[in-house]
């Protein structure tokens, strides 16, 4: 079959008329008539395949050179939202446009196609219409701007704005402006945005760009919104949980919201559109993680205070547990509370009750929040560390230990306690309920460990011993046995069996001796006073005893008092009928210690009061001389000047002493009436002031009377070696003293033990040696 | 200014009085208990031998159950009571 070359002239006319790319150009009016017989001039000629691949390259062509460039140039920066939003409007209207024109080329194009039987596919899709769309995104996106989101965000901005209008400022109508628009109410124009979103929108979906295009800009405006609504709901109140409401809001309103974003406007989605709907459900389970994700971190920073309010803000804690499941936000929260612990807590502004306070909701809501304990383990480590530096701290949890009243957690806690909790055969049963433990947990430790220790075993834990606790209690009961004139014996025997089942027996054996020693002095003042002898000196004033089992107490502070003879005579008495009493004892007294019940006349006024030893004594003194100098008084009572000048202002304040001339007192008698009068308000305030002291050894002390073991080493070597720096000393007591056991000294303590001998003369420090004063090298 | 001492409580320890510090059997202090008792004093006493080594009361009747011959630990003499 030959053609003229006139033929093949018409012909190729013919193809352009109804391709009218090939020309580049757009628009014909072929007809489906008139294509038929273009259609059969093809398939005549043979050229169908030709043909069909000329005019796509055409048409690539074209969408490269026209179109996508025409698009893409709308989407400049600009600063109005305004201006953003027509023109992001504009260009997918243009861009609907440019494509829409296409589509009478393109059913002849499928006509084509579907006459040349090769199967082959078009940019990957059999379907033409298919592989025209898949052409139009890919020559689009592969010429994207830099700033393509500049004005999709102008334009989602304005169009949110109006929607947060419609749904919740229903009731804003006094404004003068729209919110929604930010124009008057009289040209609002929020009805006109909410088309044009709409229309948009479908466009977009249409050539499925809607995701590509808009999809980051669409995730960070709800996110936002989201993250603002989670931000007004929960903030400030911890006792509602929020978990709930804010699936039902996820659910409902930025589901509704976002469908009709998807679906043009409407607000279902169209059951036969699977695309539609994946794309929803998708997005949803992306909101919804970001949901609980962002709940979780605003809970997490409100950890701390939740953790104060701690039972009340359980359901916070109820809502953090859930939601941790579910995010991937542990390690977050450990590092953040930890930080906000260091922050608000551990600090030398805080006192140590309080810090305990906290430590215990911590361990509480940890525990609730947590139960396999790792996350209460990691993040009170610095609690831990921190209160172990404390010096306060075993005092403070062992007098809320034994505190009464409410507000004493620790006490309530102590009594709940019923020996050893649940043991193994429960265990055993749940075993279907196991759990591993959490990947951040310490293989080292027991699990079973962290998930049984009770509050009070995991604050004796904070030191790793019970002895201490134990020797705390010990010093306090024994401040308060002696400071009390009247002793609830029965109370602290009470206590002392809880404390007993917490700490075993053995460890509280000498606390038991010591209330033995109370009540028996109960029993032996009764049979003494009974003494003939003592009877006739009782006619004076009663003497009482306590009367204790020295190796059981703890250390008592080493201080004199030489008595008034009238109380020596008593207490000669006292010990001669006591040793009648008890063979082969006798009593050591400590003249210092104990309550004396004294009466002051001073004119017309009584005062009754209870003072210690020493006060009664000085007083007792300015009785018989009403003027001393404060040499006079140490040579009469045995107490050091410093000791004597601090306590005399007791008498002072209650305005009974006066001091005339440095360190010369007189006694302030009637002359001084004013003064007297303000000394029943004093004396309150007073009493309360020398019972906080302990007469106790401090633990310093103790430790002290330890490493008094080495001084003896110490004068051996500085009198062989004449000098010796400090660390020279450490290593030489390492060497040599290492045996004698309790005796670990580093090389801190050393130091200080050595500036105390330094500070009292034993020792001489020149030039960062120390050096024994050539007094005792001559002695 | 008259001062009236209407009572005094005193603090004292008491100790027994021994010639030595520590029971030479458990070597205890003599003022504590020997192992086997919880409370000092009257509850676990002390016992002078006619040789005036002094002993806690269950030290010694121990160590005396438990040898034929009826001697004082320190000092091999035959144990008596002294019941001063």
């Amino acid at each position: 079959m030959s053609h003229k070359k006139g033929d093949l002239k018409v012909y190729w006319n013919k193809i352009t008329y109804a391709f009218p790319i090939l020309n580049d150009n757009i628009f014909s009016d072929c007809t489906n008539a008139e294509y038929d017989e273009v259609q059969h001039i093809i398939v005549g000629l043979g050229v169908q395949i030709k043909i069909r691949d000329l005019v796509l390259i055409h048409i690539e062509k074209h969408l490269r050179q026209h179109v996508a460039p025409k698009f893409w140039s709308k989407f400049i920066k600009v600063n109005e939202d305004v201006r953003g939003f027509q023109l992001f409007k504009s260009a997918v209207n243009d861009l609907y446009e440019a494509v829409s024109s296409f589509s009478s080329m393109m059913c002849r194009l499928t006509i084509l196609n579907n006459s040349c039987n090769d199967n082959k596919p078009i940019y990957g899709e059999k379907d033409v219409v298919l592989g025209f769309k898949q052409l139009v995104r890919a020559t689009l996106l592969s010429q994207l701007p830099l700033d393509f989101q500049v004005i999709i965000n102008h334009f989602y901005k304005i169009s949110f704005n109006v929607f947060d209008n419609e749904y919740e400022n229903s009731d804003m109508s006094e404004d003068i402006m729209c919110s929604g628009c930010g124009n008057e109410y009289a040209d609002c124009n929020c009805a006109y945005i909410v088309k044009v979103f709409h229309e948009t929108n479908r466009k977009l979906m249409d050539l499925q760009l809607l995701e590509r295009l808009t999809g980051q800009v669409l995730t960070n405006f709800i996110q936002l919104r989201i993250e603002s609504h989670i931000q007004k709901l929960c903030t400030g109140t911890f006792d509602v949980s929020h978990v709930g409401f804010l699936e039902n809001w996820l659910d409902t309103t930025v589901m509704s919201w976002l469908t009709r974003i998807y679906c043009g406007g409407s607000s279902k989605p169209p059951p036969d559109d699977k695309n539609i709907q994946n794309a929803i459900s998708k997005f949803k389970q992306k909101l919804r993680y970001f949901l609980y994700h962002s709940y979780t971190k605003l809970r997490i920073d409100q950890l701390f205070n939740i953790i104060i309010e701690y039972p009340d803000s359980q359901p916070a804690v109820d809502d953090i547990k859930f939601c941790l499941d579910k995010t991937d936000l542990r390690s977050t929260l450990c590092k953040k509370l930890q930080n906000a612990l260091e922050t608000r807590l551990l600090h030398s502004g805080v006192n140590t009750p309080d810090i305990l306070t906290a430590y215990i909701s911590t361990i509480r809501a940890l525990r609730h929040l947590d139960p396999s304990g790792v996350i209460l383990e990691t993040v009170t480590k610095p609690v831990r560390n921190y209160l172990r530096n404390r010096e306060d701290t075993v005092r403070s949890v062992v007098s809320s230990l034994t505190e009464e009243g409410a507000g004493s957690e620790l006490a309530e806690e102590l009594a709940k306690y019923t020996g050893e909790p649940e043991g193994d055969a429960d265990n055993d049963e749940a075993w279907d309920e196991w759990n591993p433990d959490p990947v951040d947990a310490d293989p080292k430790v027991d699990p079973k460990d962290r998930r049984t220790s009770d509050i009070i075993s995991m604050l004796v834990n904070v030191y790793g011993s019970k002895e201490l606790f134990v020797n705390e209690y010990r010093t306090l009961l024994a401040d308060r046995l002696l400071a009390q004139s009247v002793i609830n014996t029965e109370k602290e025997i009470r206590y002392l069996e809880l404390l007993k089942l917490r700490f075993g027996e053995a460890q509280l054996h000498f606390c038991e001796v010591m209330l033995k020693d109370i009540s028996d002095s109960k029993r032996i003042n009764s049979l003494i006073h009974q003494d003939s002898s003592i009877e006739e000196l009782n006619k004076e004033f009663v003497s009482n005893a306590m009367i204790l089992s020295a190796q059981f107490w703890p250390p008592f502070k080493d201080e004199n008092l030489e008595l008034p003879d009238e109380i020596k005579r008593h207490l000669e008495a006292y010990t001669k009928s006591y040793e009648a009493l008890k063979g082969n004892r006798t009593l050591s007294w400590k003249p210092h210690l104990g309550n004396v019940n004294i009466e002051i006349e001073i004119g017309e006024k009584k005062l009754d009061l209870t003072v210690s030893p020493f006060n009664a004594t000085l007083i007792m003194h300015f009785q018989n001389k009403p003027q001393w100098s404060i040499e006079e008084l140490h040579q009469v009572m045995k107490v050091p000047v410093t000791v004597l000048r601090r306590k005399i202002t007791y008498w002072q304040t209650m305005g009974l002493i006066m001091e005339k001339g440095s360190d010369y007192f007189v006694l302030a008698d009637e002359t001084e009436n004013k003064a007297n009068v303000s000394a029943n308000q004093v004396q309150e305030m007073i009493c309360e002031d020398e019972e906080t002291e302990s007469v106790m050894a401090s633990a310093h002390d103790q430790r002290e009377g330890e490493l008094q073991v080495f001084w003896s080493y110490i004068v051996g070597m500085l009198t062989n070696l004449d000098s010796l720096p400090l660390d020279r000393i450490h290593q030489m007591l390492k060497m040599f003293a290492s045996q004698v056991p309790g005796t670990e000294c580093s090389l801190q303590e050393l130091r200080q033990f050595l500036d105390t001998k330094v500070r009292t003369h034993q020792l001489v420090l020149q030039g960062g040696l120390y050096k024994l004063p050539k007094t005792i090298g001559l002695r | 200014m008259k001062v009236t001492v209407k009572s005094w409580t005193g603090v004292a320890t008491w100790r027994w009085v021994a010639n030595d510090d520590n029971c030479g059997i458990c070597r205890m202090p003599f003022d504590s208990c020997c192992p086997d008792c919880k409370l000092p004093g009257d509850d676990c006493p002390l016992v002078w031998g006619a040789c005036s080594h002094c002993f806690h009361i269950h030290c010694i009747v121990k160590w005396l159950h438990s040898q034929p011959q009826q001697q004082c630990p320190m000092c091999r003499q035959d144990w008596k009571f002294n019941n001063k």
